[in-house]
């Protein structure tokens, strides 16, 4: 097109044209400009092609192989960060080739870590169990016999039966592993009638937890690290281990934009190579660091006063714990300075190691952050020590101060950043209380003391019926596993063990029955999780069932398009609720009947359907402008943003027509006659309890206004923990440092500290074993020593042999001697030393287990490799490939339990011995005495306040506190012995 | 699904703005950003802008070829010091966005981004409420025009138009800016990048100095491409090494020293023609471009006699004769 006069372009009349494509591209909801999505690091395919997008075969070149896919969403399950994928499915085969980001996954943006994209092995494992099995032999033995479905559902559906009719609901557990959902399962047991969720949580982020709740109400932080001046991160596990992709990508954009990062952990982590300032503090010493910068950020006239006058309890600590001061904000400030004048950065440097003018400098930084402060602390220091849940709880000391709480930049309580919609059915709270997950020695514990049952059987507090473990490999994971291998092996302690797994474990091999369930692309779940501020939910669904949907096939049971038999957990649990109450006359079977048929059995689209059409704030009407149903949106899309910019909702004023017959406490406590507004969002936090006369707390005086604070009994923000003191521990009530077991003063001369929590952001746990690509990358775990510490205790070269003592036994591992970790402490990391019992030759992680002889003699248990990993014969030729021999060591078999008497959390951190490798002693070479570890057991429980003596108003645990599956309020009283 | 763009390339408020201008208005910031597009997005994602510019396609291959390989459109590569990606050429760019207020994407010396910049600068202005606004967006178009697009854009050009496949784009896109410039005053000094650059290349320089130079446009002028090495190889005899340009130089160099330091001075020389041909839109560019040529001509010239006279032992009958 040509100007007739000059020759010229008319340009106006082309742009004129290009303009009205683009508008009739966009119209049909198409991409005009395609290519480069908002991350501008990766282009993606327009979604409008994603029912046949084209690649060429790299492997047919110099050809032109044209491979069509559909191109399906679902969400990865190894760790909890729910990261987006998206299927590429095989038109012609229907079978998945390949996994890569979801661009309109909110959260994560199209990105993955090396984990997502293995899901393509998971699924494709050779050595995945695809068919339920039914043990043949004696526990333990490795013979199994192929059975059905039919006859799996019907044994253990008459077993649940017999136990919830006989009263003994207290003896079914299922316990899951990371969730990867947001409470399905709890439902399922509530439906039950069952107290029997168990979780890893207490080996996990419980003492992180903990800190985060007392303070807020909330147990988990949701920091804007995007947004943030300054990152501080006590330990780097978070962000190179667990959300390590949401996060990492924002905090890559922080420093971009100049923001310092800090990190605190006594190992050079991969985060702590990118930090401003790598602080590698003692062990145990991290509360202490936090409190000398609180304490400078009070001295030197840095903390937010009005924020603080505002929003922190300060008022009722006055009254508690100073009555004969003036009860005025000036009185308090002078008292905060003095509360804390101890934890100068000289004391912090005894403590830390650190010298003093680091640690000032690091102030100083944190300092000029104000409001825009983003810190974390989940596991490591906070889960590693006796009173490690001070860690966070001097971490968010830090935000309070400078006011950083739910700013931008800042630092939020999770639920302001997590979305649980509401589901088709909600069933009542059960009635019982589960002692053993429970106990009375925790009235304080923020989840349930997991990783102590095999001693609570062993005391003889109960026994179990039937006892599930769900994607979850407890003798593992756990510490003191050969523990759970005993009471695993008992059927007086455990009846029957049903093993729900993709794939085979270190569990599984003492179960009864092994159900196959499926990987991230087999199975039904949603998602929420607080990765910036906003809310999303992710919708993980099995892609050959949406492909197949696509094509126009009608599937009503996953099974139909998962490889074998694996099935989901959300069908099992339906049918098996079904075969427990089949007539219904238990009550059970409702919460799993159709809502639109009664009496007919729920399906997943009406379950999935139902839910996004009525929880889900905006999603039916952003459906409705594609013209599909929101359920068909959610399997199109995989994820769907709520808000975004929630800011300080606790700031936010309460609407008048939820004041009714109010009354206000002394301390400014709002409670309100007006029953509470229903909610879509049923995501966990603190429920403050009523006032005498049964009015809810609503929300807290501010300015003369009514304002919704916290979930907390106060309503503000808790420097001062009423519950902490109340329940007998007067001396923690406030953000404070608690010496560790680890502390130097608890160690004798020869003992060094191991630390085991870290891990490597390529595996996770044992969930992840069976990817090859993961197992090439990471499939050992050496002993970091440092070059000071490996010349005194004679270990000459990196791989030479090191014995690890623990107090129970010990391990044999291979050394790696690096300045990468301080002096005095050694690591090791999780994921490695898998290991398959020797006769178990059908059961295996090919690429990560070695073969072992496992045996019990009068002086406790030892594991021996037999065979290492080597190239073997398989469907799939790259099992011929395996290069490496070596998979690390199993040390967690050799900890002792380490209950926190607080949070409950196990303390991971070891006092050791180390030195060179004995004669005889192999890599990987585990022994424990299981007597002694009952002997430290025994020696932690005594550090225990229980309610039975504690309690201050004769229940079990402060009902305001957060618990998964929460009983009705009757079963929290205590009973009389 | 909207793309990107950092804001630029999506529904903006610019975009809003555009419609409410009219679609002869709206129209001019599209064909700009129409015609950056496609140097970015390969086939089939860019066929349909291809196509509603009028322009005959090209294959995935073409589009890897010309924009991938051959000529890369970032100003980096044309103004930073090293002719590469990144650095001192990008960050000048990077710090136009960060002045006003926003955040620079990745790639933000790509040509697509740089005319997405420039039209939605464009569309923002017409859509301001007050003088003031709409002055400060106009003058920032103007700065990414003279500073950031007319300075490296036109010798870009023509380097790529010497490919058929993209002559009919490097045609519409050249009138593009022509009208542009037409449309804006020029400014009276050098632009920064060329006021600052690095001097020229001297005699003095050693054989890596001068390597790293060659492949520098702003260092010596000219635009050196994978093809004109291989009609250099050709014309002087040597033979071609796969790789990077500068490795390929760098063999051409040691085989036939002064064959290929003369036919360097060659293509530096016809350069200094193309700049001051007129394809330029800005005077002063254009003078800055052709003498950076000629004293890239002049020393190559140079150091190719010297070649020529260090290549030939004193002794020899052959070498007098050639001396003489």
């Amino acid at each position: 097109m040509s100007d007739q006069h000059s020759g010229q372009p008319d340009l106006d009349a082309i742009g004129q044209r290009v303009s009205a494509a683009r508008s009739a591209t966009e119209a049909r909801g198409e991409t005009f400009y395609q290519g480069p999505s908002k991350t501008m690091l990766a282009a993606f395919p327009p979604i409008e092609r994603w029912d046949d997008w084209v690649e060429l075969d790299s492997r047919a070149w110099p050809k032109r192989v044209e491979h069509h896919s559909m191109l399906v969403p679902t969400t990865c399950f190894n760790c909890e960060s729910a990261c987006g994928l998206l299927a590429y499915v095989d038109r012609d085969s229907l079978q998945v080739r390949k996994f890569e980001g979801n661009p309109l996954h909110p959260g994560s943006r199209g990105r993955n870590c090396a984990k997502g994209p293995a899901t393509l092995n998971q699924v494709t494992d050779p050595d995945r169990i695809l068919y339920p099995l039914r043990r043949a032999g004696a526990r333990g033995e490795g013979k199994w016999e192929r059975a059905s479905w039919d006859e799996a559902l019907d044994a253990i559906a008459a077993r649940l039966r017999a136990a919830i009719t006989e009263g003994r609901q207290n003896e079914i557990m299922i316990h899951i592993g990371r969730p990867g959902e947001d409470g399905y399962t709890e439902r399922v047991m509530a439906a039950w009638g069952v107290d029997g969720h168990n979780s890893h949580t207490n080996v996990c982020s419980s003492g992180g937890r903990t800190g985060f709740q007392f303070w807020t109400g909330i147990d988990r932080p949701s920091p804007d690290h995007a947004n943030a001046k300054v990152i501080y991160l006590i330990s780097s596990h978070l962000e190179a281990g667990h959300y390590f992709n949401p996060h990492a990508q924002r905090i890559t954009e922080a420093r971009a934009r100049g923001a310092k990062v800090i990190v605190l952990d006594t190992r050079l982590s991969n985060t702590a190579t990118h930090a401003d300032y790598w602080l590698s503090p003692q062990p145990g010493s991290e509360a202490a660091i936090n409190l000398a910068i609180a304490r400078h950020l009070i001295a030197t006239g840095r903390a937010n006063w009005p924020f603080i006058h505002d929003w922190w309890n300060w008022q009722e600590y006055m009254a508690s714990c100073r009555p004969e001061s003036p009860q005025t904000f000036e009185a308090f400030q002078a008292a905060l300075g003095e509360l804390y004048a101890e934890y100068t950065f000289e004391f912090a440097a005894a403590e830390s190691g650190i010298d003093a003018a680091t640690l000032a400098e690091v102030a100083e930084v944190v300092a000029g952050a104000g409001t825009a402060f983003s810190c974390h602390s989940w596991r490591s220091a906070a889960a590693s020590n006796l009173g490690g849940w001070q860690v966070s709880r001097t971490v968010f000391f830090l935000a309070a101060i400078l006011g950083a709480v739910a700013t931008p930049g800042g630092t939020f309580p999770n639920a302001y950043n997590k979305f649980v919609p509401k589901p088709i059915h909600l069933p009542p709270h059960p009635k019982v209380w589960q002692e053993l997950s429970w106990p009375l020695e925790f009235p304080l514990a923020q989840n349930e003391l997991s990783f102590l049952l095999p001693h609570f059987l062993k005391d003889g507090r109960g026994r179990l019926d039937t006892y599930f473990s769900r994607v979850y490999n407890p003798v593992w994971t756990n510490p003191d596993g050969m523990s759970w291998v005993e009471v695993l092996s008992d059927p007086d302690k455990v009846g029957c063990y049903v093993a729900l797994t993709p794939t085979w474990n270190e569990s599984s091999y003492f179960a009864d029955w092994v159900l196959p369930m499926g990987h991230a692309s087999e199975r039904h779940d949603t998602h929420s999780y607080e990765q910036y501020d906003g809310q999303w939910i992710g919708f993980r669904q099995p892609v050959l069932r949406a492909a197949r949907e696509r094509l126009g096939e009608t599937v009503t049971d996953t099974r139909e398009v998962n490889p074998g038999e694996v099935w989901e957990e959300n069908e099992f649990y339906i049918e098996l609720s079904w075969r427990i109450d089949p007539d219904g006359s238990l009550g059970i079977r409702q919460y799993f009947e159709s809502r639109a048929h009664p009496g007919e059995k729920l399906t997943v689209d009406e379950y999935y359907g139902w839910m996004f059409e009525n929880s889900v704030p905006g999603l039916p009407e952003r459906a409705k402008e594609e013209g599909v149903t929101p359920l068909e949106y959610m399997r199109r899309h995989g994820a769907f943003e709520i808000t975004r910019g929630q800011g300080a909702l606790y700031a936010e004023e309460v609407p008048e027509q939820e004041l009714e017959d109010v009354r206000v406490s002394e301390i400014g406590r709002v409670y309100t006659a007006a029953p509470k507004p229903e909610t879509l969002n049923v995501g966990p936090l603190g429920a403050p309890a009523p006032d005498d006369e049964g009015r809810r707390a609503v929300g807290v005086i501010c300015d003369g206004v009514v304002r919704r604070g916290f979930p907390t009994p106060s309503g503000r923000l808790e420097f001062y923990s009423s519950t902490i003191d109340g329940w007998g521990w007067p001396e923690h009530a406030l953000p404070g440092y608690i010496r560790s077991h680890v502390h130097p003063e608890n160690l004798a001369g020869d003992e060094m500290v191991l630390l085991s929590t870290f891990r490597l952001p390529t595996q996770i746990h044992t969930r992840s074993a069976n990817s090859k690509w993961l197992d090439e990358l990471s499939h050992t775990n050496p002993v970091w020593i440092h070059p000071s510490d490996a010349r005194r205790l004679g270990v000459a070269r990196t791989g030479d042999l090191v014995r690890v003592e623990t107090h129970i036994g010990y391990f044999v591992a291979k050394a790696w001697i690096t300045e990468g970790i301080r002096p005095g402490v050694v690591a090791c990391s999780h994921h490695m030393g898998r290991w398959k019992m020797t006769g178990h030759d059908h059961v295996s992680a090919g690429g990560m287990m070695a073969t072992v002889d496992l045996a019990q003699g009068p002086e406790g248990w030892t594991l021996r490799a037999r065979e290492r990993v080597k190239p073997f014969a398989s469907s799939d030729p790259d099992t011929l490939r395996i290069w490496w021999s070596d998979t690390g060591v199993h040390q967690n078999l050799t900890f002792p339990v380490h209950p926190d008497p607080i949070s409950g959390m196990h303390c991971w951190h070891q006092a050791v011995r180390v030195g060179p490798a004995r004669p005889g002693d192999s890599h990987g070479d585990v022994a424990v005495d299981t007597a002694r570890s009952r002997q430290v057991y025994e020696e932690w429980m005594a550090r225990t306040r229980p309610a039975g003596t504690y309690s201050p108003n004769g229940t079990r645990r402060p009902a305001w506190l957060m618990r998964p599956l929460k009983p009705a309020p009757e079963a929290f009283l205590l009973t009389t012995p | 699904m909207t793309s990107s763009g950092v804001g630029v390339g999506g529904e903006t408020a610019g975009d809003r703005a555009a419609t409410a201008m009219g679609d002869a208005a709206a129209g001019r910031w599209e064909v700009l950003r129409a015609l950056g597009s496609v140097s970015r997005l390969a086939p089939p994602d860019g066929a349909p802008v291809l196509a509603a510019l009028g322009l005959p396609g090209w294959s995935k291959a073409d589009h890897t070829r010309l924009f991938v390989l051959e000529l890369p459109p970032y100003a980096s590569i044309h103004l930073g010091p090293e002719g590469k990606l990144g650095g001192e050429g990008s960050e000048r760019i990077a710090g136009m966005w960060r002045a006003l207020g926003l955040e620079p994407p990745a790639d933000c010396d790509h040509l697509a981004t740089l005319l997405a910049f420039y039209a939605h600068l464009g569309e923002s202005s017409g859509a301001c409420r007050t003088a003031i606004a709409r002055d400060r967006l106009e003058h920032a178009r103007s700065v990414l025009l003279w500073e950031h697009l007319a300075t490296w854009l036109p010798g870009y050009l023509h380097a790529l138009s010497r490919d058929p496949t993209a002559g009919p784009w490097c045609d519409l896109l050249g009138a593009a800016l022509r009208r542009e410039a037409a449309e804006s005053e020029a400014p009276a000094g050098l632009p920064v990048a060329l006021r600052d650059a690095v001097p020229p290349i001297s005699d003095a320089f050693s054989l890596d100095e001068l390597l790293d130079a060659l492949v520098a446009p702003i260092r010596v002028g000219f635009i050196l491409t994978f093809t004109d090495l291989t009609l250099a190889a050709g014309q002087v005899g040597a033979g071609l090494r796969r790789g990077e340009r500068r490795y390929a130089l760098r063999a051409l160099l040691e085989q036939e020293p002064a064959g290929t330091l003369g036919w360097l001075g060659q293509h530096a020389s016809a350069w200094a023609e193309v700049h001051g041909r007129g394809g330029h839109v800005s005077t002063l560019t254009a003078g800055w471009w052709r003498q950076r040529a000629l004293d890239s001509a002049t020393v190559l010239h140079r150091l190719s006699d010297l070649a020529r006279d260090a290549s030939v032992p004193a002794a020899s009958p052959a070498a007098g004769e050639r001396g003489r």
